[in-house]
């Protein structure tokens, strides 16, 4: 089972997409802060990270960089969600490490797409 | 963002205001489907709906990209909410079906007028409340139950503080007034039953109207509320048309309670006010009347007829050269206190001592039928109480005094006199002047009296020597007259003039 891990600040937007992720047969872990999403990641290797760039105490671009230089974290695929269309987070989201990203509100199902196609470049089949 | 750009914030305002209507209808169609898992995810849609909707209406300082990331955010999360349901459409009632769907298609539109390539002018568009405003406490466990309220009521106008617990209310309500209470009736730690008797044995809460919000399934619990003094409730999902119904008819009743409440102080104020500016020297029935009756008592200063008694001690000026200071203020004390009892039990008002002299009102502030009268057997009442006060002055080794009592009737102006910082209730007019001169006629033991008082005093009245006198600053002779007795002198009730016998 592809496991996700979903960080995410937002109450409600955690749980939405949780849920959502979880229906469609993904294993879901949850981190709320940066803190938690670098500990996290190295700790339990996930087939995807979904990083929201805009959280409380460590930023997103912050966790990314942190993420890939551990060697654990190094192949980690991280999808950014960003806040804002402007290309400029776009490239500090690459230029931090991530592998893709999608912005918020986000569209689901070329959300699921992103997801198979970096899970799947790793090896994990999609569910 | 210039105001030409408004319409479309307001078009923006609208659209949300709508899409939460239609988010409200859904949710009471899920309640009344008892479908709980789609009801809790609609008021999460209606929780986002109502973050999106506040984004507009909230003093934002922020600039206008953080603005428009925020509204789509909340619009994103109702809408991946919506989602989440139709996922499972197959499982889903008909017509909640297609609310849902009219729902997602709202949201959609919502996001794409919101896109960051649609450049939409954003400014905000705050909605004008209308109505009754109050500082409401929302009082539930769930937060998001809170928030859900809390903003609605809010964007209402309204003032609201929240709180998570009982413990927590009690703390918000010791420190805020608090219009109303909505109560949420299962709460973990102090359940609503258990709070609302706390809100209800307290003296001071025990008037704000307590509202208890309840799910469908707890309607013992409600009656149990109703009889330990709850107002009103409420049943979850709102009807948003009965919550505000009933926040407006609890927020009527504490309106009037309060008014009333302040009525009360206010006149209790006003009581106290008269006690203390009058008590000391009125007797007390007369202080009942004014408390009975205080619109009557207009200190502003009034015209009135009244009998004035002067009193004051024959060779005053020699006792204090003879004595020391101490023993003069005994003297004092002893004459004046026992005088004042004559004057309060004959239904006069002492206005003033001035060293040894008494200036005593009969009429004022409350006017009686009989005020000569009185006057005129208080100051017999008052030459035969000197015995008494002689004698306990021989007990205390200090010497005998006379004293002269002089009476007119006549118009006074009465009322409070002086400044801010101090004033008394006192009666001035050429009617106190003259009843000085009078009395500075008298000799030892003696009562003189004006014409008109002696006119006015009644029948059984007999008089002695009289003797015309012109005193200083008049322009004619006055009569006096030597009040020996007043007789027939049954004791009369002092009834107000104009008032209604018992």
């Amino acid at each position: 089972m592809t496991r996700i891990l979903l960080v995410e600040d937002n109450e409600m937007n955690r749980d939405m997409l949780s849920r959502r992720l979880a229906r469609k047969g993904f294993e879901v872990l949850l981190a709320i802060d940066g803190e938690q999403a670098v500990t996290l990641t190295l700790a339990e290797r996930p087939d995807v990270v979904l990083l929201d760039m805009n959280l409380p105490l460590k930023d997103g671009w912050t966790v990314a960089r942190e993420i890939r230089a551990d060697a654990r974290g190094r192949q980690v695929p991280i999808i950014a969600l960003t806040a804002h269309a402007m290309s400029d987070d776009r490239a500090r989201a690459l230029a931090a490490g991530c592998d893709d990203y999608e912005t918020k509100p986000l569209d689901f199902a070329r959300l699921l797409g992103k997801i198979a196609a970096l899970a799947g470049a790793r090896g994990a089949p999609p569910p | 963002m210039s105001a030409a750009h408004a319409p479309e914030s307001v078009i923006l305002r609208d659209s949300l205001a709508a899409t939460e209507r239609l988010l409200s209808e859904a949710i009471a169609r899920a309640g009344r489907l008892q479908a709980f898992e789609v009801l809790a995810d609609l008021e999460r849609c209606a929780l986002a709906a109502a973050r999106a909707a506040d984004c507009l209406a909230d003093d934002w300082h922020g600039e206008r990209g953080e603005l428009l990331h925020e509204l789509r955010n909340h619009i994103g999360a109702m809408a991946g909410y919506l989602e989440l349901l139709l996922d499972e459409r197959e499982t889903l009632d008909r017509r909640l079906l297609d609310d849902l769907d009219a729902l997602r298609a709202r949201a959609g539109e919502l996001l794409a007028a919101t896109a960051p390539e649609a450049n939409i002018a954003l400014t905000r568009a705050p909605a004008q409340p209308a109505g009754e405003r109050g500082t409401l406490l929302v009082i539930d466990d769930n937060e998001l139950s809170r928030e859900l309220l809390g903003r609605y009521l809010r964007r209402q106008g309204h003032t609201v503080l929240a709180a998570a617990s009982g413990a927590e209310a009690m703390a918000i309500l010791a420190g805020h007034a608090v219009d109303l209470i909505f109560l949420d009736l299962v709460m973990p730690e102090m359940s609503g039953l258990e709070l609302l008797a706390r809100i209800k044995s307290d003296e001071r809460l025990r008037a704000v109207p307590v509202i208890i919000v309840s799910g469908i399934a707890d309607g013992e619990g409600v009656i149990r509320c109703i009889e330990a003094g709850a107002d009103d409730y409420l049943t979850k999902p709102f009807n948003p048309v009965l919550l505000q119904a009933r926040l407006n008819a609890g927020l009527e009743r504490k309106r009037w309670h309060d008014r009333e409440e302040s009525y009360r102080r206010e006149l209790e104020r006003s009581q106290r006010f008269i006690r203390n500016t009058f008590g000391r020297y009125l007797s007390d029935e007369i202080v009942d009347a004014l408390l009975e009756n205080p619109q009557g008592l207009d200190l502003g200063g009034v015209t009135c007829r009244v009998t004035i008694l002067m009193a004051d001690i024959r060779n005053f000026s020699q006792i204090c050269e003879n004595h020391t200071p101490q023993q003069v203020v005994r003297l004092l004390n002893n004459y004046l206190g026992a005088m004042s009892s004559v004057i309060m039990a004959h239904g006069g008002t002492v206005d003033e001592f001035i060293g040894d002299g008494i200036l005593a009102i009969f009429g004022a502030p409350v006017a009686h039928d009989d005020d000569a009268r009185r006057a005129t057997r208080c100051a017999l009442a008052m030459q035969r109480e000197i015995h008494g006060v002689n004698e306990r002055n021989r007990a205390e080794g200090l010497p005998s005094i006379a004293i002269g009592i002089g009476l007119n009737t006549g118009l006074v102006v009465a009322g409070n006199i002086g400044s801010e910082q101090r004033s008394k209730y006192g009666v001035v007019g050429h009617t106190v002047n003259l009843t000085a001169r009078i009395e500075s006629y008298t000799g030892a033991g003696e009562v003189l009296a004006s014409q008109s008082t002696v006119d006015e005093a009644g029948p059984g009245l007999r008089t002695g020597r009289c003797f015309r006198a012109r005193p200083k600053g008049m322009a004619a002779e006055v009569a006096i007259h030597a009040i020996a007795a007043l007789d027939d002198d049954a004791p009369a009730a002092a009834q107000p003039r104009g008032g209604t016998p018992p």
